[in-house]
């Protein structure tokens, strides 16, 4: 059989690349999509059973995983197996990679927490001085917020602030119950804004690429999706210089085969299209690419704290109950004395303290679980990680995955930028839980490793100087006209926002862009 | 489960009279039956059935301080079944004996630790003191959270064993079958998902 040209090939299903199919495929471009993994069978391939019966009783296999520390009993099945996937980081300098290998990708697991980046971070540079700036505004996103939105379902409650612009969303005009009340009191004395989380419902709680994204894609008839189809290079026609489609290994059988494309989308998240590139030694011009890796810096439960009126079994849900979001505040008018940029705050309650905060044991611990049963209060910080040259990924010549394709090296840490920030959060929640009429049980400011908020981004950043910059600000590669990547390595900063809405958004804005020129016959 | 094991049981009776039934109404012989028809057969798994793990990781001592610890970090109260109830130090000597070697260690030198303490400043092995002794023992788990891991090997090892039997307890089937359900899954029911197209 011939080999069948197709107008793009798409690699990566999640929501930059199913966002991409979505976009090209209905507007009647012929796509052919690589995902690396199988697509999973949401009915077949899930059941509910009893922790007990479980091989591990609730404990997650012993030894599998190291980097996951979000694999539990139930989806240690869901992650990619760092053995067939492995990768490697200086030293002791941790890099928590976490990868799914299904069609839908991340886009099938993520928290759903929405919400639009700003020009406090499109020009970040404009207001504090460092890094770059983006090469976009927020105007030039908005549009695409706005049409990204609605098909997510996002809900929220409208606020007008200028960090966190407001959405297309579901109004979320649920009370507050009191607890929530006490702290958003609390926190607006201390110049911290509070509103109600933002967060994609989808359909039934499933807000993915894989059932608001590709079903449409498909039902175009323009879309041919390839489950284990593992992505090993872009190829690129040597008489033009321009990408002519991507080779890839078939899961199963290690076979390679060539798939070709009159245009190249990289969607596979973002490290794994910055590995694509690299290892096909392609779009590099600037040596930019695989620098400025960053993420956001996670804090589980800063505080963990009760609410007293809530305790001894008179925990209700007009008392305690609920959540909420704390969206930046340090660094808009005013300045911290030892860190740029900013944290937000994501607060929930009405559970029961970790025991592991509790300094008893046996009978007497039991009762003051009993007593908290219901009043407990806890906050996570997520803050922004400075884009820095100095945190990068390379290929490592000495790994490679089961496939054969070199593997990923890290070379990345926090800076003191990070470590400030982080100690800052903490000494402010305490202060605002305690007006706010909590008891502290623990506090503390220890971050996870890099990549454990699954939030990294950059290494394949965009900027209008091809000296330093991989892409253009339509997510196109300066090197290679026909070469677009669509995830978050195109971020140029990143802010303390969950980064989803963002990637869609311009993953659709540069969709709109390729349809364009291939209709226009500038590709 | 009873359901279950009731319903195979009548499919099972119901099979040897079905010829007799045919035989009595001379009627032609049906269609030999798909494999689609095939009942599926109820079976269970080693815990439901009550079997017991048999340990073989730790030593007699260790086995024997862990069972100890676990009665007094996780005792039954109210009527919920407690660590031993969920036989979680037998759980645990399987666990930790699958698990990677640092873990091994840090469970191996702490119930030493236990017994060598206790045979320090008591002339006994844990599993034999009193509670007003092993409560001298056990003092730091009275001691202020930090994040970060406590240096004393001890103290290490009683934060850690102090998680795991939780988890094993609250993981246990005895503790789902002891308390009503508050939701709408039954307790400690959850989404699971098998392996999806593993590499062969």
């Amino acid at each position: 059989m011939a080999e069948t040209k197709y107008d793009v090939v798409i690699v990566g299903s999640g929501a930059s690349g199913g966002m991409a199919a979505y976009v090209l495929a209905r507007k009647g471009i012929k796509c052919l999509m690589l995902d690396a993994g199988p697509a999973p069978d949401l009915t077949r391939d899930r059941t509910l059973k009893a922790v007990y019966d479980l091989p591990y009783r609730g404990f997650r296999k012993p030894g599998i995983l190291p980097h996951v520390l979000q694999a539990n009993a139930f989806n240690s099945n869901v992650w990619a197996d760092e053995t067939q996937n492995p990768y490697t980081y200086d030293g002791d300098d941790q890099f928590n990679w976490v990868r799914v290998r299904l069609v839908g990708g991340k886009s099938l697991f993520w928290a759903r927490m929405s919400f639009r980046l700003s020009d406090y971070e499109f020009k970040a540079r404009d207001h504090d001085g460092y890094g770059e700036n983006w090469p976009i505004s927020y105007s030039d996103l908005a549009p695409y917020y706005d049409k990204v939105e609605p098909i997510f379902r996002v809900a929220g409650r409208k606020e007008g602030w200028k960090q966190l612009p407001d959405g297309v969303f579901l109004e979320d005009n649920s009370p507050d119950s009191v607890c929530v009340q006490q702290f958003k009191t609390a926190a607006n004395q201390a110049g911290i804004p509070v509103t109600k989380m933002r967060r994609a419902t989808g359909q039934g709680m499933l807000a993915s690429s894989f059932n608001l994204l590709l079903p449409d894609a498909l039902a175009s008839g323009n879309l041919t999706l390839v489950s284990n189809a593992v992505a090993r290079e872009v190829t690129v026609d040597k008489n033009t210089g321009l990408a002519n489609g991507v080779n890839f290994i078939d899961r199963h059988s290690r076979r390679e085969i060539h798939a070709s494309g009159r245009a190249v989308v990289l969607g596979a998240s973002c490290l794994e299209s910055t590995r694509l590139l690299l290892n096909s030694g392609l779009a590099n011009s600037s040596g930019a690419l695989g620098h400025y890796l960053f993420d956001q810096f996670y804090i589980t439960r800063t505080v963990d704290a009760i609410m007293p009126a809530a305790c001894g079994g008179k925990a209700n849900r007009h008392l305690i109950g609920g959540g909420g979001y704390c969206p930046r505040f340090r660094n808009l008018d005013t300045k911290a004395k030892n860190f740029i940029r900013g944290y937000a705050l994501d607060f929930g309650s009405g559970g029961t303290p970790d025991p592991a905060v509790i300094p008893e044991y046996g009978a007497a611990l039991e009762s003051k679980l009993d007593y908290y049963r219901g009043a407990g209060f806890s906050v996570t910080t997520m803050g922004e990680v400075l884009p820095r040259f100095e945190n990068f990924v390379t290929i490592d010549r000495n790994t490679s995955d089961a496939w054969g394709i070199p593997a990923l090296h890290f070379s990345a840490r926090y800076s003191d930028n990070e470590f400030n920030m982080a100690a800052d959060a903490v000494s402010t929640l305490n202060e605002v839980c305690h007006n706010a009429g909590f008891e502290v049980l623990a506090k503390h400011d220890k971050m996870f490793p890099p990549g454990y908020s699954i939030h990294e981004l950059g290494t394949c950043r965009m900027g209008d100087d091809p000296k330093t910059s991989v892409l253009n600000k339509w997510n196109q590669s300066h090197d290679v006209k026909n070469l677009f990547v669509v995830d978050g390595s195109s971020f140029v900063t990143g802010g303390s926002q969950n980064p989803t809405m963002t990637i869609l958004s311009l993953s659709m804005r540069a969709s709109e862009y390729l349809a364009e020129s291939l209709r226009k016959g500038d590709l | 489960m009873p359901l279950q094991r009731r319903k195979f049981l009548q499919v099972a009776a119901a099979v040897p009279a079905a010829p007799a039934l045919l035989a009595q109404q001379s009627a032609p012989a049906p269609p030999a039956p798909s494999a689609a028809d095939v009942q599926t057969l109820a079976t269970t798994t080693p815990d439901a059935a009550a079997c017991t793990t048999v340990p073989g990781f730790f030593t007699d001592p260790q086995l024997a301080a862990l069972r100890r610890l676990c009665d007094l970090l996780l005792p039954s109260v109210n009527g919920l079944p407690g660590a031993l109830d969920a036989k979680v130090p037998e759980f645990l000597d399987f666990l930790i004996g699958v698990s990677p070697a640092p873990r091994q260690q840090l469970y191996r030198q702490g119930l030493d630790l236990l017994n060598a303490i206790s045979s320090e400043r008591f002339a006994k092995l844990f599993v034999a003191l009193d509670p007003s002794q092993t409560d001298q023992i056990l003092g730091p788990l009275r001691a202020p959270w930090t994040y970060d891991p406590p240096s004393d090997p001890l103290a290490n090892f009683l934060r850690e064993a102090k998680a795991d039997i939780r988890t094993a307890t609250e993981s246990s089937r005895e503790r789902a079958d002891s308390a009503p359900s508050g939701g709408r899954r039954p307790r400690g029911i959850g989404l699971y998902w098998l392996p999806i197209d593993p590499l062969v």
